[in-house]
């Protein structure tokens, strides 16, 4: 155990895989895949497995999803780590290709491929294109794909060693905001299901769902609730497809208000999923959705930082839903 | 013959041919090792030397020199204000360095009468440049950097999204690939309606490797479109050198694939850009289509903000903690700095006697002060409305608030 950072976490997962899978192979451009946390050794993907193994490549994420595709087609393992800037450029391969061979080839094609999508969300001044988050609902979308979004360094770990292990394609989001955040995290190798949520916390006045980087702001309003005496039951989705439908019913089914909180626009957000899921399954509950306006991130910090949902107004809906 | 032989030759023949300052200036020019072919064989074959901006006066060539040093203050500015004011929260990409390739360009095309008559350019996320030597207003581009209400964009653009259509200036773009492509379909627009018009646009090294970049190519040479890709080589793209994207060391030379002139230019040689330019320019105005321009230049600091640089100093040196794979060397950047385009145009000119020093020097001390004042401007705008977000969605109305359930 040691405090490990987002980064550290997952290249220690996949260095343990490589070095088990002689042809396994990691593809990126712009963030290397290098990362250190004191006390342990430093993690460099590159200079350990070499450049037949791990490239660096031109800004081209449609050849770097498309990469990992064949190479998985041809029987290795692949994961590729795609930065923020040229995320749904890839789109095409994920949509049309990736998700879509194992059925279109009646089961005969298999793909044990990880696409890490990074997602900014978070970052006010980037403007427009680099502040973006809107992708979950967009890969969650797609048939075939499993589409992961961990929340902190412990599940990062053990979901990218599940998301490696797992025999079809996995998009694992990653919630660039997130990078910063530390924790202590185990050194050995363990697995973290694809498919269900994490409780949290438990309560009986109202669930709270959120995902990803929207998490940190979850956890303080829940906090920040319980203080006001409010029992607040707090669900990180953590899988958006398969989505754990059975965690989120039996919650609501007990306190029957559901507040869900996204980072994504708000027209079919993942919140709107998970609020159909439920309204399926319990009689009789209160619904309401926090996310980003149906707007592209404005720059100016005054804009953005009021557009994106916060612990304020989670606080503040969640009051009037239990209210 | 070899491109070298075929160098010296061109050098040697202009010097026959060139005025006696001129000739000293040329020299001055070969000991730096600054001599790169135009490429322009039909040209040559037509006994035109092709050199020198020949068809610029005085006072254009005046202009040119002082976009350079306007494009290089208001960015040393900025790069001032990043290392000083820590509640400056501009995050700039300087083009500091790269001056003489948008100056030059830019020199050739029509900047004004909006989309339907200017030549339009298309910028990226390094925009600086391209939009000073497009004509934008520097004070307003100034306060969009710093996201104020009253900025070019009203502060939803930033520095990577600034765009001007009544000067032909599109926008930067932020990301790497769409742009030329999105270009090109002006460029048919144009072509559709049978304008004058050209388009430029503008891509670094970092291009290359997109798929984007065949499409754009081999659809304007397709099409014979109005179209103009100025590849801006800095070496670098993002935090890594070109070689590992690009397999020539000329990008240019792509342009035979697609049977259109790729030309090899100079990018700090402000009247090599212009030549380059000025020939594509009357090449696309009279339909016979695109060319790819690769202009070899470098940026004097790092892909993004000003790490390792000094207040009041130009260039940034030492370590940058993202460059890990791909680490510029000192002596790398300080010798491409000996290469200064504000001194490459500078000595020019005076070796030319189109200035003097004293004329020089006080254009850059106006240059400097404008962008200084440029800025102190920015710092007194009013910030954005946050409610203002929910508008400019769509051309009507604005849309409705989630963020609070």
């Amino acid at each position: 155990m040691a405090r490990k950072s987002f980064m550290y976490s997952v290249l220690e997962a996949v260095q343990y895989e490589m070095r088990q899978d002689k042809n396994m192979i990691w593809i990126f451009e712009l963030t290397p895949p290098v990362a250190s946390t004191p006390g342990k050794p430093v993690i460099n993907l590159e200079t350990e497995f070499g450049r037949k193994r791990v490239v660096n490549t031109g800004i081209d994420e449609n050849w770097m999803a498309g990469c990992v595709l064949g190479a998985g087609l041809a029987g290795s393992k692949a994961v590729t780590y795609i930065p923020y800037q040229g995320n749904a450029m890839c789109f095409q391969m994920l949509q049309n290709h990736a998700g879509k061979l194992r059925s279109m080839t009646g089961g005969d094609a298999a793909m044990p491929v990880v696409f890490i999508l990074e997602m900014t969300g978070q970052t006010p001044g980037f403007a427009g294109q680099h502040s973006d988050y809107e992708i979950d609902t967009y890969y969650a979308h797609i048939p075939g794909l499993k589409t992961v979004i961990p929340s902190t360094p412990t599940d990062a770990k053990g979901m990218m060693v599940s998301a490696i292990r797992d025999p079809n394609p996995v998009v694992f989001l990653w919630a660039d905001a997130l990078r910063p955040m530390i924790e202590d995290v185990p050194d050995e190798q363990y697995t973290t299901p694809l498919d269900k949520a994490a409780i949290r916390a438990t309560g009986s006045d109202i669930t709270i769902v959120g995902s990803g980087g929207g998490m940190p702001e979850v956890l303080k309003a829940t906090e920040q609730l319980q203080k006001a005496g409010m029992k607040v039951e707090t669900i990180d989705l953590r899988s958006l497809k398969p989505m754990d439908t059975e965690t989120l019913v039996k919650s609501v089914q007990k306190t029957k208000r559901l507040l869900t909180v996204d980072q994504s626009y708000y027209t079919l957000c993942p919140g709107a999923e998970v609020i159909a899921r439920v309204a399926e399954n319990v009689d009789g509950a209160r619904y309401k959705r926090i996310a980003f306006p149906d707007a592209p991130p404005p720059a100016a910090p005054e804009m953005f930082l009021w557009m994106r949902p916060n612990a304020n107004h989670i606080v503040g809906a969640a009051t009037k839903l239990v209210g | 013959m070899t491109q070298s032989n075929e160098l010296a030759q061109q050098t040697s023949n202009r010097n026959r041919t060139s005025s006696t300052s001129r000739r000293i200036f040329l020299q001055s020019l070969a000991g730096a090792g600054a001599a790169i072919s135009l490429g322009s064989k039909v040209a040559w074959a037509n006994g035109e030397i092709g050199y020198w901006a020949k068809d610029l006066t005085n006072e254009q060539l005046i202009n040119m020199y002082t976009t350079i040093q306007r494009i290089r203050w208001f960015e040393r500015t900025g790069v001032d204000k990043m290392l000083t004011e820590p509640g400056y929260r501009g995050y700039n990409h300087f083009y500091v360095g790269q001056e003489a390739v948008a100056t030059g360009v830019s020199a050739a095309l029509k900047n004004t009468g909006g989309i339907m008559e200017a030549d339009l350019v298309y910028s990226t996320h390094r925009p600086s440049g391209h939009a000073i030597a497009k004509g934008v207003d520097v004070k307003k581009m100034a306060a969009e950097y710093e996201f104020r209400a009253t900025g070019l964009n009203k502060g939803y653009a930033g520095e990577m999204h600034i765009a001007d259509k009544s000067l032909g200036f599109m926008g930067a773009d932020g990301m790497i690939g769409p742009g030329p492509v999105i270009a090109t379909g002006s460029a048919f627009a144009i072509r559709a309606r049978g304008s004058r018009q050209v388009v430029v646009n503008y891509g670094g090294d970092g291009t290359y490797a997109t798929p984007h970049f065949h499409s754009a190519l081999n659809n304007a040479a397709l099409l014979k479109l109005p179209f103009i890709y100025v590849l801006e080589n800095n070496l670098y793209h993002q935090y890594a050198h070109y070689s590992y994207s690009v397999p020539m060391k000329d990008i240019a030379t792509a342009a035979k694939t697609y049977g259109i002139p790729g030309v090899v230019v100079d990018g700090q040689d402000v009247f090599q850009v212009y030549n380059a330019a000025k020939e594509a320019v009357e090449r696309a105005r009279a339909g016979e289509g695109p060319t790819l321009i690769e202009a070899k230049t470098y940026r004097y600091y790092n892909h993004w903000g000003a790490p390792g640089a000094k207040a009041g100093e130009l260039g940034a040196f030492g370590y940058d903690p993202l460059a890990i794979t791909s680490f510029r060397p000192e002596r790398e950047v300080r010798a491409w700095m000996a290469r200064d385009p504000v001194d490459i145009s500078r000595n020019a000119l005076i070796s030319w006697k189109v200035l003097d020093r004293a004329k020089a020097d006080a254009i850059e001390a106006a240059a400097k002060k404008e962008m200084v004042e440029a800025f102190a401007w920015a710092d007194k705008q009013p910030f954005a409305k946050p409610e203002d977000g929910l508008k400019n969605v769509f051309v009507e109305g604005s849309v409705p608030a989630r963020q609070f359930g």
